[in-house]
């Protein structure tokens, strides 16, 4: 996923390098062909997206159960998804991991890629290492590494246990083993430190030079120029962030062993999709419920777009 | 540098990434499969079964044997961690290209069987049910066809490590008449002459086993003969109370204590020392001794002479089964049964998947297991002098029913439900998915 999805700005860039004329000069549609030939493995891709894609919205309108012949069965899954105790509650559970981790994780993102840009000597490795556990974040080796960091006789309560604090499960009481997967999630901010890395590489210093002589301070500078600048990128962090959050399995699956718990604590949706098409077998309900999150991530992308026009700021 | 600031993402860019992003959860549902390779002359069966390493070595030296006296068929085997085998097979069987041969969970068979997708194994000429009891046979059989043939036969036991009881001079009580009460008493005991740094106990509270058991005991089928849930609220409560009770007087460990899930004898508390007694199902006697250094003893439940009834019934370990789509039925009936009846190939797997079930073959290596396995067998043979109660095939929903009760268990553990509470709640939510 992160493939296709880093795909993309390249893909947009050399679409919009063409401009607005479809007949442009011989360089320009020479430019236009290489960029879609640089574009096929995408487009090949996409295929293996696009069939399930559709085979999933004929499935959520049936029976499908993985075995037999799926029969059509009108609205009844979706009418079911609102009598659902476990969907609520996997919703509850992703809901609060999503409003709690990302805007937690971008702000760490943004500080430390601040911090960054400051021009510190070995940059490169500060970025390579901060960056690094976003790359492992959602794989099952970091998440068991997780497991044994914030065990009952892991790094976190031995430390605890220092200052005579006698530390709770973190991995196995439901009061706490969400906010142990919310403390993983915010560790993973290397990729979207990365992106804001490169944005603030984009303001030109200029306009701190100008400020300066103006005599804005530090803080003046970076809500004045810094942010309204960046503000685009923020607004793309923020937008993928979400989506990815919407759609935690990894994190979830593994640290509970596949059943969401303890005692459902760590249902995340997806986690319960998976659980319904996979070890229930109705999997005409797990695909109504993959239709369900599409809106509810449909939804939330769609206030962000309205709420960014008083927000981000675009200088073309 | 240039003189315009040009943001490098523009609004339609974050869009079309959204929109990408959001749409690839949807293609995780729906899916194909690909058609397996015909060989030509030679026929290859797809052979799947869940376990550890262990078990995977003795298997494949069985199934060499099996390539040897059956020339001409290939056996490709592939092995996993139960978790993800079911989710696996399950793929597998909706893409249409199912394992000829392959391992069945008891709660699973209903599931499979009723909807098609297994072969009614009488209906295979090769295969020789001759020797195989009926009651054996019984636990395989849905809608009065053979869908499951039990891989070897076990039961559940208590094993305690003797070692610590030893040390702590806790004497184990006789369990050929101990009841709960006095597994409570020495737990509890187990627990306070080792300073707290050893719990009496550790048996699992979430798997279905313990609570089948408990229930016989109480006069009440947990699955019923009709594939319903037959077991009464009460007894759940007191399944679920019994642990609670134990905990406050410390023969138990504290909530959030137990961490590994799943996971072999070799990650297990009583292989770690911190428990002094577990509930296994019995055929890994020999994985949990040796991994706990050599000095455990194996034990009968509590309760079987002081309850109403005995409890115990002998059950099959696991089931093989054959895909109703299978290419080559033929050779895969052969496949399984070399598996039940072939006492070579038996000599390699011995009591890996439980007793053999059929009584020639478990008769004919019995020379060739250790200390261990013998003690096993031997306890198998002993639960079975009395006639016990007929135990049933488990019902279509039988999976939702254990992770039911793991997490209710989960949330009478940490005081978030009374007992009461969530043996009601546990009756509601496993009717509805039986019943469904």
């Amino acid at each position: 996923m992160s493939v296709l999805t880093k795909q993309a700005p390249g893909a947009a860039a050399t679409l919009a390098a063409p401009g607005g004329k479809p007949g442009g000069t011989r360089p320009k549609r020479k430019n236009q062909r290489s960029g879609y030939l640089f574009l096929l493995p995408w487009f090949v891709g996409m295929l293996f997206t696009i069939i399930p894609f559709f085979a999933s919205l004929y499935l959520a309108f049936t029976d499908y159960n993985l075995f037999t012949e799926p029969n059509f069965v009108g609205l009844t899954n979706f009418q079911a998804l609102f009598e659902d105790p476990r969907l609520l509650q996997s919703l509850k559970v992703t809901f609060i991991y999503t409003f709690v981790s990302v805007p937690i994780s971008l702000a760490v993102a943004l500080l430390i890629a601040i911090v960054l840009n400051r021009g510190l000597q070995g940059l490169a490795i500060y970025r390579s290492v901060y960056y690094l556990p976003s790359l492992l974040g959602g794989s099952v080796a970091i998440v068991m590494l997780w497991r044994y960091i914030f065990g009952n006789d892991g790094i976190v309560n031995g430390a605890l246990g220092q200052l005579g604090i006698q530390g709770p499960a973190w991995v196995t009481d439901p009061e706490f083993a969400l906010s142990t997967l919310i403390v993983l999630n915010v560790w993973t901010f290397g990729s979207p430190m990365v992106i804001f890395l490169a944005g603030l590489r984009q303001v030109p210093t200029m306009y701190y030079e100008a400020a300066s002589i103006d005599g804005a301070s530090r803080w003046r500078q970076f809500r004045s120029i810094t942010l309204p600048l960046i503000s685009p990128i923020i607004f793309f962090n923020l937008i993928m962030q979400l989506i990815g959050s919407f759609q935690t399995f990894t994190q979830g699956y593994v640290m509970s062993g596949g059943t969401g718990g303890p005692a459902d604590s760590t249902l995340f949706y997806n986690l319960y999709l998976y659980q319904k098409g996979f070890t229930e077998f109705e999997m005409g309900y797990a695909s109504a419920m993959a239709w369900l999150l599409l809106m509810i991530i449909a939804i939330f992308t769609a206030i962000n777009f309205i709420a960014s026009k008083f927000w981000v700021f675009y200088d073309n | 540098m240039k003189k315009t600031v040009s943001t490098p993402i523009s609004r339609r860019l974050v869009l079309g990434a959204a929109v990408t992003a959001a749409g690839l959860a949807l293609s995780g549902c729906g899916g194909g499969g690909s058609a397996p390779a015909a060989g030509g002359g030679n026929v290859e069966l797809n052979f799947v079964y869940w376990g550890d390493a262990t078990r995977a070595k003795m298997t494949d030296a069985a199934i060499k044997i099996f390539e040897e006296k059956n020339p001409g068929i290939t056996v490709k085997s592939e092995y996993q961690d139960s978790g993800p085998y079911a989710d696996k097979l399950a793929t597998r069987f909706a893409g249409g290209n199912p394992p000829d041969v392959l391992n069945m969970a008891n709660r699973s068979l209903l599931e499979y069987a009723q909807r098609g997708t297994l072969a009614d194994l009488r209906s295979l000429q090769e295969l020789d049910l001759a020797d195989i009891p009926d009651t054996i046979q019984s636990r395989g059989e849905v809608d009065g066809k053979l869908y499951g043939l039990a891989t070897g036969v076990t039961t559940i036991g208590m094993v305690v490590n003797k070692a610590i009881t030893d040390q702590a001079g806790v004497i184990i009580p006789d369990d050929k008449t101990w009841s709960w009460e006095d597994y409570a008493k020495f737990a509890t005991e187990v627990t306070q002459k080792t300073g707290g740094k050893v719990y009496g106990a550790g048996y699992d509270v979430a798997t279905e086993t313990g609570p089948i058991l408990f229930a016989r005991q109480r006069g009440e089928d947990f699955y019923t003969k009709d594939n319903k849930l037959g077991v009464s609220e009460e007894t759940i409560r007191e399944w679920f109370q019994y642990s609670v009770d134990l905990r406050a007087a410390g023969g138990y460990p504290p909530a959030g204590f137990f961490e590994q899930i799943g996971g072999s004898a070799a990650q297990s508390y009583l292989a770690k020392g911190t428990v002094a007694s577990q509930i296994i199902p019995i055929n890994n006697y020999k994985a949990y001794n040796e991994a706990a250094g050599g000095n455990v003893v194996l034990l009968r439940m509590p309760g079987e002479t002081t309850e109403e009834r005995r409890g115990y019934s002998a059950d099959p370990s696991m089931l093989w089964s054959i895909a109703a789509k299978s290419k080559h039925p033929r050779e895969a009936a052969k496949l399984l049964n070399f598996l039940i009846n072939d006492a070579d190939g038996a000599a390699e797997t011995l009591t890996q998947r439980g007793v053999p079930i059929n009584p020639e073959v478990a008769d004919a290596i019995k020379p060739k297991l250790g200390k261990d396995d013998i003690a096993f067998v031997d306890m198998v043979a002993a639960i079975q002098e009395d006639d016990l109660a007929p135990a049933y095939v488990y019902p279509k929903g039988a999976s939702v029913v254990a992770d039911t009760l793991k997490q209710l268990a989960t949330e009478v553990e940490f005081g978030r439900v009374t007992p009461a509470d969530a043996a009601r709640t546990f009756l509601e939510k496993s009717n509805a998915a039986i019943n469904k």
